[in-house]
């Protein structure tokens, strides 16, 4: 008796499916009106004959245009949506979710979404945008032919970002001068303000953003970090490691019979690794860790890393660091 | 020159040049110790290993608690790696042969991530286990499915089960690392074999198997110099074969599943040391042994110091120093030495 293989469903399954883009309409989907043009990161200035509306993003860019109320009608990201720092606590009913891993985007479903516009940073070194860069799968990249890409331009700022992006929402008929709006720009502002005045009482204190690892210790280089720049622009010493990896210049490398070689006053803990009681681990874990003093005197505090896009966001971690500078003494690592 | 008298001169050095090696390895260790990506003059590192300085500096927690357990780890392992490729070399017949076709590499990975995933696990300590465990069951896997048939596990299907047990876990590995970065961030440490950030407790978890299966090695020499006359005489002379290579598979597996979970995959000292001492000892497996298990772990040491030297204030795996070191040497040794055969 042969086992009867179900021929048809597997035929059935490699079927394309046909668009069935089942997408209730947003309740604030701005009129359109056109014509439309936004200037991307690249510097081109991509034209449309009305504005778009069906949006397809990638997730901050997504959490960005949300937060000025332009929703989207999908979003890929490069992790579960669930763990994306970016998509915490966002209502994502209604949008597709269209990727959950780099490089992966599935673009029949995002054929069949219909998009008018897809939103992802411009990286001007890799001079490509989120999701299209160089190593992503090839079948990913069709998702350019969807629709025009604009995004902005990721470099020195997380505020240059955030405001940018801003703009792109105005463009495409958000109020951004709606009051919780505006009230969200403001609680930026002065968590801005709040954090310059703590920096300003510590003129002596130094901060090391870091990464330990099971074999090295990464320290970042604030040179690739834009909210990095943004701390060091607002007053806070944020040291610039002397030798980063000439082959990946985000990190200087130290082994952890170096893990000592610089001593601040206080550890910015890498984001995606950090937890309350990380400190007290690695101490034990890794036997030089606690030959740095401010990890010694539990001076840590989290670093959002590579992330941000939303003045909201940003806002929210900035008031954590400022608590920590607070509290920190300028004279640990001296 | 008769043939006898060469064999007999070539044994009596090749007992004092064991004596010879022994004494290079304790030379390379102690280098092991004293160089570092950190710079520590020799009277610090002195002081801290007799105990005169106990006043907890930084220079004596990177001795003792950082360099000691990782020379030690890197003699047993790399002793481990070179005993186990040999063994291998010969129960196959197969020049070519290291533990990484046995599946042992793609078991141990394949377990790593599924413990991370599945059970949660965390922290070097306890996945180790999972990685010995994966080891062990690829390679009697594989040795299951070599079994399968008339003639039991011959080299042929030995090689073929090896690959297909190695996709099989690459693919398990890779599936499941696509979609956990948690998972992939673990793995990353685990997949360049280094001995980096592995101090006392690994190494005592690991140490007894290490030397259990380093003992039991040695006593597979008399039987690999039978398989090697190939089977039938081996069966002729009263040699059990099927036996003596479930035997030396057990030892195989316990070598290069215990030093693969410490350090995760090692290469080249595997595949290319038993060459080396084929080609000082000539074809007698009761010296290549010892031999190799005195040369693997001077190799590996001495890429390990060059790997923490050159990339300072960081350091390179040793993974990655043995490949780009090793590759123009086995070239080297394929092209112009005689790659003998096993």
């Amino acid at each position: 008796m042969r086992i009867w293989r179900p021929i048809v469903a597997a035929a059935a399954l490699s079927l394309t499916l046909a668009g069935c883009g089942s997408t209730d309409t947003p309740e604030t989907t701005p009129t359109s009106a056109g014509p439309w043009q936004f200037t991307d990161g690249s510097g081109e200035v991509v034209k449309a004959d009305k504005t778009p509306t069906r949006i397809i993003a990638h997730a901050g860019e997504a959490a960005a245009l949300m937060s000025f109320g332009i929703k989207p009608v999908g979003v890929y990201a490069d992790e579960s949506v669930k763990t994306d720092p970016n998509l915490k606590g966002l209502d994502l009913t209604g949008i597709e979710i269209l990727g959950e891993e780099w490089g992966k985007i599935d673009v029949e479903k995002a054929a069949s979404l219909r998009p008018d516009l897809i939103v992802g940073d411009y990286w001007p070194a890799e001079k490509a945008h989120s999701g299209l860069e160089e190593g992503v799968d090839e079948k990913s990249k069709k998702l350019k032919e969807l629709a025009p890409v604009v995004g902005v331009s990721q470099g020195k700022s997380i505020v240059d970002l955030a405001e940018g992006y801003e703009a792109l929402a105005k463009s495409l008929g958000a109020k951004v001068d709606a009051p919780e709006i505006a009230a969200s720009k403001k609680k930026f502002e002065d968590a801005v303000t709040a954090f310059k005045a703590a920096v300003a009482s510590k003129p002596n204190l130094t901060a090391l953003a870091m990464s330990p690892a099971d074999d090295k210790v990464y320290v970042a280089n604030p040179e690739f970090a834009p909210e990095l720049l943004d701390f060091q622009k607002w007053g806070l010493k944020v040291v610039n490691p002397d030798k980063p990896d000439p082959g990946f210049p985000y990190w200087e490398n130290l082994s952890w019979e170096n893990a000592d070689k610089y001593q601040p006053d206080l550890i910015l803990w890498d984001g995606r690794s950090y937890t309350d009681t990380a400190n007290a681990e690695w101490g034990k874990k890794q036997p030089t860790w606690f030959a740095i003093k401010a990890a010694k005197a539990d001076a840590v505090v989290s670093w959002p890393a590579y992330w941000l896009h939303t003045y909201g966001h940003f806002a929210a971690e900035l008031d954590k660091l400022t608590t920590a500078i607070k509290a920190a003494d300028e004279n640990v690592g001296s | 020159m008769s043939s006898s008298t060469v064999r007999a001169r070539r044994a009596l050095a090749l007992g004092p040049g064991l004596a010879a090696l022994g004494v290079i390895l304790a030379l390379v260790a102690f280098g092991s110790i004293t160089l570092g990506s950190r710079d520590i003059g020799l009277s610090d590192v002195l002081r801290a290993l007799v105990g005169l300085d106990g006043d907890g500096s930084i220079e004596h927690t990177v001795t003792v608690d950082m360099r000691v357990p990782r020379t030690l780890l890197g003699i047993l392992v790399g002793a481990a790696l070179g005993v186990a490729g040999a063994v291998l070399q010969g129960v196959t017949r197969n020049p070519l042969a290291d533990t990484g076709i046995m599946g042992v590499n793609s078991g141990a990975a394949a377990f790593v991530v599924l413990a991370i995933t599945v059970l949660g696990v965390r922290g070097v300590g306890v996945y180790i286990w999972f990685a010995f465990a994966g080891a062990i069951l690829a390679t009697l896997l594989v040795y299951a499915i070599a079994s399968l048939g008339r003639e039991g596990a011959t080299p042929v299907k030995l090689a073929l089960a090896g690959a297909a047990v190695t996709a099989g876990m690459g693919s398990l590995t890779t599936g499941i690392v696509m979609t956990n970065v948690d998972a992939l961030n673990e793995l990353r440490f685990w997949q360049v074999g280094s001995l980096a950030g592995r101090y006392a407790p690994i190494l005592t978890g690991v140490a007894p198997f290490l030397i259990v299966g380093l003992v039991a090695s040695l006593a597979c020499g008399r039987a690999l110099n039978g398989l090697a006359l190939g089977e039938d005489t081996a069966r002729g002379l009263g040699q059990r074969v099927g036996l003596t290579r479930a035997a030396a598979f057990a030892v195989v597996a316990v070598l290069a599943g215990a030093a693969t979970a410490a350090c995760g995959p090692i290469v080249f000292v595997g595949l290319v040391v038993p060459h080396l001492a084929r080609f000082i000892c000539g074809p007698d497996y009761r010296w290549i042994l010892p031999y190799s298990m005195l040369l693997s772990p001077i190799v590996l040491l001495l890429a390990d110091i060059v790997g923490r030297v050159v990339a300072r204030p960081g350091e390179l795996q040793v993974g990655v120093v043995l490949g780009v070191l090793g590759a123009p040497v086995f070239i080297g040794i394929v092209r112009y030495g005689r790659l003998s055969e096993a």
